[in-house]
C-alpha cells in the first residue's frame, strides 16, 4: 500500500503532538486565565478579579523575598555544579589511574532522588550527632550543636551544598564526553608549539569545551527552576521564609492557601523567567553552532 | 635552517614493529618527501621527528644536535596536519600568531609578524574570521601561516593536501613549491600520492613495512628503481610486471609453459620477473617482436592514449602507452616490443638485478 | 630512557581520592545508619566503623506492608510513563529528523522548548482539568502527566540519533518497497538502542524520584509513591534514623540497578546526544 509521506507526518506526530498541546501547551496558556481569578481550587466557580493578583505580587513582601531567594539559588545552582563538574573533568581526564572510578563514585548522587539526598544532607547538618559539626568538634574541639537548616542565614547556603553535591556529576559526565571529542591533533599542535598544561587548558581546552558547557547550563538552568523538592524536603522554606523560593512559594500560596488565582500570577511571573532565560539560551546557542558547528 | 638525521630509528607499539631500524639524513634545504602506500609507517616517522610520538630505539638529530629526549616544542619544529588542526573558536590572525602568543612576546610584534605572514601566503583580509567561514584551500594557508611565523628548523607536512578536491592541490602544490623556494628551510613532505612526490621532492624517500625501499631523486626513482616495490609504487600508470619461466635454459615471457609466448634468452639464472613502463612498450613489426597480444580497451584520454592488452604471458593486462592519434581498435591482434634501455629485471626477492 | 619525575599524576591522584572521599561520605552515612541501632545513632555512633551489622532496620522495611504498597504504585506509574513517552518521542523524532516540512524545525523547537519550563507553570490547570475528570488521587494523573512532560526530552534525543541514521538507509529501504513505519520499526530504531538506552535511564529514574506531581496528585495512603511514602513514614519513625536509612535505600535500588544496567550505553549516548546535538 503506498502512502504519500504527508500521510505519514500527520500519522506519525498526531499522538505526540496531541499529548503535549493538551498536556502542556494548553495548561500553560490556562495558568494565564487563572491568574485572573480567584479560584480557591475547591469551588468549582470563580470569578474574574482583572489584575487583583498581580497588583499583589507587587506588595507582597514574601514574593520579592522569594525572588530575590530565587536568583541567588539559580546563580549558585548553576554555578557550582558546572564549575566543580569542570574541574572534576579535567583532572580525570588527566589519565589519573582509577578514572572509571572516580567517575562512578562523583557521578553516583545522581541516581539518587531529592527526597534521599534530602534525607542524608539532614543527617549531615543534624546538630547533635550530623556529620559536619562532628567534624567541626574533632577539628575545634568544640561542639558547635548548629542546626544549620534551622537557621535563616544557612538554610539557602545549605541546600545549595546538597545540590551541588548531588549535581556535579552530571555536568562532569557531560565535561567528559566534551573532552573526548577535542580532535587530538588540536592538541598536538599545543605540544609542537610549546604550550604549557595551564596554557593549554586555558587557550584552547576550556574555549572547545564551549558546546558541553552550552549542555551543562541548559541542563542546570531546566534542574534549578525545577528545584523544588529538595527545598521542601529539607527546609520546606524556612525559616521564616529564609529558603522560599518562586516555586516554593507558589506551592505554599496554591496548595496551603488555596490561594489558586493568587499561585497562577506567581507561575506566569516564573513562566517569563525561564522564557528570558530560554531566550539568552537560545542565543548563545546559535552562537557557538556557527563557530563549533 | 638545519639538516635532519635518523639513526637506526624504530618504534613498535606492543608487538607491533611500525618502524624498523631506518637511517636517514636531509641536508640544509632539502624539500624531502616520505612516500608509500598507507599504513606503511610514513605517518609515524614523522611523527617521531616532531616528538608527539617517543622512539623506541634510535637517535633523532636536527641541526647536529641529538632531540631524540627533548619536547616538540623544544626541537624547533612546525608542522601542517592533515586535517589542518586550526583552532575553531579562535580567529585567523590568533590561530597564525597561536605559538607567538604562548612565547608570551610583545602583542604589538605578534600583529605585526602576523600581518607579514598573512601577506606572504595571502590571507590578509581574512584575519579577523573564524576557521569554519574559509574555505579549504584558505585553510590550509592558514594552517601553513601558522607553521611558519615562528621560523621553525625544519617543516614537516603530513598530507597536507589530501582533503582539497583535485583542482585545488595542483594549485597548492605549487604554492609548497614557491614557499619553499622563499624560505629555504629544509622540509618533510609525508603524502600517499607519487605525483605529489615525484613534483615537489628534491629527494624521495619510499617506504614500506617500516622500511625505506630507497632514497633518491625523483627521475632516479622512476628510471632506476631499486626494487620491484619501488618500480610498482612510482609512475602513473603502474608499470607492467611480466613473470619469467625457464625451460632448459632458456628463459620465456610468461610463468607457465603454456603462457609462454616469447623466448629472451639473453638473461640470467637469477632473473624471475621483468618490468617495463607503458611508455616503453611499442608496436613492432612480427620478426622484432617480444610478445603478440589483442587490445582490450582504448582509453582516448586527448593528450595520450591507454592502450590495454590481453597476453598470454601475463594475468592483468599489460598497458601500453600510445600516441593520441594512435589508431588501435579492441579485437585487434598486435606485436609488441619492449624498449631495450628501458626493460627492468628483478630477481625472486625483487630487487632490481638489471635495467637492459 | 630516563625521563624526568613528573609529580602531577601522584598530586591529582591525592586531589581526586580527597575529593571522592568528601562525595562518598553522605552515602556512607546512609549505609552506616542503616545497619547500626537507634540507640548507637543517638548515642553519637553513627559515622564510627560498625561492629556488628543490625539488619533489624531492613527486617522492619521489607516487612511493612505500607512499603510494599509504595513500591508497587511507583512500578505502575515508572514503567507505563517510561514507555510511552519514548514511543511518543521516537514517532515525533521520526519526523522532524528523516520527513522534515516546512515548518517542522518550529514545531521541534516549541516542542524542545518545553523542557526548559518548571513544572510548577502548568500546575493548577493540570490540578484543575484531572479534579474535573474525577482522577485526582488516583495513579492516572501521574502517568499522563510524566509522559507528556517526557516527550520534550525523547523528542531530542530520538531526533538527534535518527538525524545520524544515513538518509541512504532510509530511501534504499523504501526503493525496496517498506513503508515508512517499516523504514521506523526495522532500519531506525534497531540502529538508535544506545538512545533508547539513555531515554530509559533518564526518564524511569526521574519518574522513580518524583516528588512534586505524586505529592499534588495523590492524598490517601493507597495511592502514594515511594518518594512520597519515605517523606511519610519519616512521622511514623521519628526517631528511628536506621529505619529512615534503610529505607531509604532500598528506595533507591531500582534506580541504581537501571544507571548500572545501561551506564555503558548512556555514557555513549549522551556523547552522542548532548554533545554533538
Amino acid at each position: 500500500m503506498e502512502r504519500s509521506t504527508g500521510y505519514w507526518r500527520v500519522a506519525l506526530l498526531a499522538l505526540p503532538v496531541t499529548v503535549f498541546a493538551v498536556f502542556i501547551v494548553w495548561p500553560l496558556f490556562s495558568s494565564f486565565y487563572y491568574s485572573f481569578t480567584d479560584w480557591n481550587g475547591f469551588n468549582p466557580d470563580y470569578d474574574f478579579v482583572g489584575f487583583t493578583n498581580y497588583a499583589k505580587i507587587i506588595t507582597d513582601k514574601l514574593f520579592l523575598n522569594a525572588v530575590i531567594n530565587t536568583v541567588i539559588w539559580m546563580l549558585a545552582a548553576i554555578l557550582l555544579p558546572t564549575a566543580l563538574g569542570l574541574a572534576l573533568a579535567l583532572l580525570i581526564d588527566s589519565r589519573v589511574p582509577g578514572g572509571a572510578l572516580f567517575k562512578s563514585i562523583f557521578y553516583l548522587p545522581i541516581c539518587l532522588s531529592a527526597v534521599v539526598v534530602g534525607q542524608i544532607w539532614i543527617w549531615i547538618y543534624q546538630p547533635d550527632w550530623g556529620l559536619l559539626n562532628t567534624v567541626i568538634a574533632q577539628v575545634t574541639g568544640d561542639h558547635p550543636r548548629y542546626a544549620w537548616l534551622a537557621k535563616p542565614d544557612t538554610a539557602l547556603g545549605s541546600v545549595i551544598v546538597a545540590w551541588s553535591w548531588q549535581q556535579t556529576g552530571l555536568s562532569m559526565v557531560i565535561f567528559l564526553a566534551g573532552l573526548t571529542s577535542i580532535p587530538g591533533d588540536l592538541l598536538e599542535v599545543c605540544e609542537i608549539e610549546g604550550a604549557n598544561v595551564w596554557q593549554r587548558t586555558r587557550i584552547v581546552v576550556i574555549p572547545l569545551l564551549t558546546p558541553a558547557t552550552v549542555v551543562v547550563v541548559a541542563l542546570s538552568v531546566i534542574n534549578s527552576l525545577k528545584g523544588f523538592d529538595i527545598l521542601y524536603i529539607m527546609t520546606g522554606g524556612g525559616p521564616f521564609h529564609s529558603s522560599d523560593t518562586l516555586a516554593m512559594h507558589m506551592y505554599n500560596e496554591s496548595f496551603k492557601k488555596y490561594l489558586m488565582g493568587y499561585g497562577s500570577a506567581i507561575s506566569v511571573v516564573l513562566f517569563l523567567i525561564a522564557l528570558t532565560v530560554i531566550r539568552i539560551y537560545f542565543r548563545e546557542l546559535r552562537r557557538v553552532d556557527e563557530i563549533y558547528g | 635552517m638545519a639538516d635532519i638525521e635518523l639513526r637506526n630509528v624504530s618504534k613498535h607499539f606492543g608487538e607491533a614493529e611500525i618502524i624498523n631500524g631506518v637511517d636517514f639524513k636531509a641536508g640544509h634545504g632539502e624539500f624531502i618527501v616520505f612516500v608509500g602506500p598507507s599504513g606503511c609507517g610514513k605517518s609515524t616517522l614523522l611523527r617521531l621527528i616532531t616528538g608527539l610520538d617517543q622512539v623506541s630505539g634510535g637517535q633523532i638529530l636536527i641541526g647536529g644536535e641529538d632531540v631524540t629526549r627533548l619536547r616538540p616544542s623544544q626541537r624547533g619544529v612546525a608542522m601542517v596536519f592533515q586535517s589542518y588542526a586550526l583552532f575553531p573558536h579562535l580567529s585567523v590572525a590568533e590561530n597564525i600568531g597561536f605559538g607567538l602568543r604562548l612565547a608570551k612576546l610583545p602583542k604589538a610584534e605578534i600583529k605585526q609578524r602576523v600581518r607579514e605572514t598573512a601577506r606572504i601566503l595571502r590571507v590578509e583580509d581574512l584575519l579577523d574570521r573564524k576557521p569554519r567561514q574559509l574555505s579549504g584551500g584558505q585553510r590550509q594557508r592558514v594552517a601553513i601561516g601558522r607553521s611558519i611565523i615562528r621560523n621553525p628548523k625544519v617543516f614537516l607536512f603530513d598530507e597536507p593536501l589530501s582533503n582539497l578536491d583535485a583542482a585545488l592541490r595542483v594549485l597548492m602544490r605549487l604554492e609548497i613549491a614557491r614557499l619553499h623556494k622563499r624560505l629555504g628551510t629544509t622540509m618533510i613532505y609525508v603524502t600517499h600520492d607519487q605525483t605529489e612526490a615525484m613534483t615537489l621532492a628534491d629527494r624521495i624517500v619510499v617506504i614500506n613495512r617500516g622500511r625505506i625501499e630507497q632514497i633518491g631523486s625523483p627521475i632516479n626513482l622512476y628510471d632506476a628503481p631499486a626494487n620491484r616495490f619501488v618500480a610498482g609504487f612510482i609512475g602513473s600508470p603502474a608499470m607492467n610486471f611480466v613473470e619469467l619461466s625457464r625451460r632448459e635454459g632458456d628463459c620465456y615471457l610468461g610463468a607457465s609453459d603454456q603462457g609462454a609466448d616469447a623466448l629472451l634468452p639473453q638473461f640470467t639464472g637469477e632473473a624471475a620477473v621483468l618490468g617495463v613502463r607503458p611508455e616503453h612498450v611499442m608496436l613492432a613489426d612480427a620478426d622484432m617482436a617480444d610478445l603478440r597480444a589483442t587490445v582490450e580497451i582504448v582509453e582516448k584520454l586527448g593528450s595520450e592514449t591507454m592502450v590495454y592488452l590481453q597476453t598470454k604471458a601475463m594475468d592483468t593486462p599489460l598497458t601500453m602507452r600510445a600516441p593520441p592519434e594512435s589508431r588501435l581498435a579492441p579485437g585487434e591482434r598486435v606485436s609488441l616490443r619492449f624498449e631495450r634501455g628501458h626493460i627492468h629485471v628483478f630477481d625472486h626477492e625483487g630487487a632490481t638485478i638489471s635495467t637492459r | 630512557m630516563i625521563r624526568e619525575f613528573n609529580p602531577w599524576p601522584t598530586v591529582i591522584f591525592i586531589c581526586l581520592a580527597c575529593l571522592a572521599l568528601l562525595f562518598l561520605a553522605p552515602t556512607v552515612g546512609v549505609l552506616l545508619s542503616s545497619i547500626k541501632t537507634t540507640r548507637d545513632i543517638a548515642l553519637g555512633q553513627l559515622w564510627a566503623w560498625p561492629e556488628t551489622f543490625f539488619l533489624g532496620n531492613f527486617a522492619e522495611v521489607v516487612n511493612n506492608p505500607a512499603v510494599h504498597r509504595y513500591m508497587i504504585n511507583t512500578i505502575l506509574v515508572a514503567v507505563p510513563a517510561t514507555a510511552a513517552s519514548i514511543a511518543l518521542g521516537i514517532l515525533a523524532g521520526y519526523v522532524f529528523a528523516k520527513l522534515p516540512f516546512r515548518t517542522s524545525e518550529l514545531l521541534f523547537l516549541a516542542m524542545i522548548s518545553g523542557m526548559f519550563f518548571p513544572p510548577q507553570v502548568i500546575l493548577i490547570p493540570l490540578f484543575r482539568l484531572f479534579n474535573s475528570m474525577g482522577l485526582i488521587d488516583t495513579l492516572w494523573p501521574i502517568i499522563i502527566v510524566h509522559t507528556a512532560l517526557g516527550i520534550p526530552i525523547c523528542t531530542l534525543l530520538m531526533r538527534n540519533f535518527f538525524a545520524t541514521v544515513p538518509n541512504a538507509l532510509r530511501e534504499a529501504a523504501i526503493l525496496e518497497g517498506a513503508s515508512e513505519w517499516q523504514v521506523l520499526t526495522r532500519v531506525a530504531l534497531p540502529l538508535s538502542l544506545p538512545a533508547l538506552a539513555v531515554l530509559a535511564t533518564l526518564q524511569f529514574t526521574w519518574i522513580w524520584n518524583d516528588f512534586l506531581w505524586p505529592l499534588i496528585f495523590t492524598n490517601s495512603d493507597e495511592k502514594r509513591t515511594i518518594m512520597i511514602g519515605i517523606v511519610n513514614l519519616r512521622g511514623q519513625y521519628t526517631v528511628a534514623w536506621g529505619v529512615q536509612g534503610a529505607l531509604s535505600l532500598i528506595a533507591s535500588i531500582p534506580t541504581l540497578m537501571v544507571f548500572l544496567f545501561f551506564q555503558r550505553y548512556f555514557i555513549k549516548g549522551m556523547t552522542m546526544g548532548a554533545v554533538k546535538g
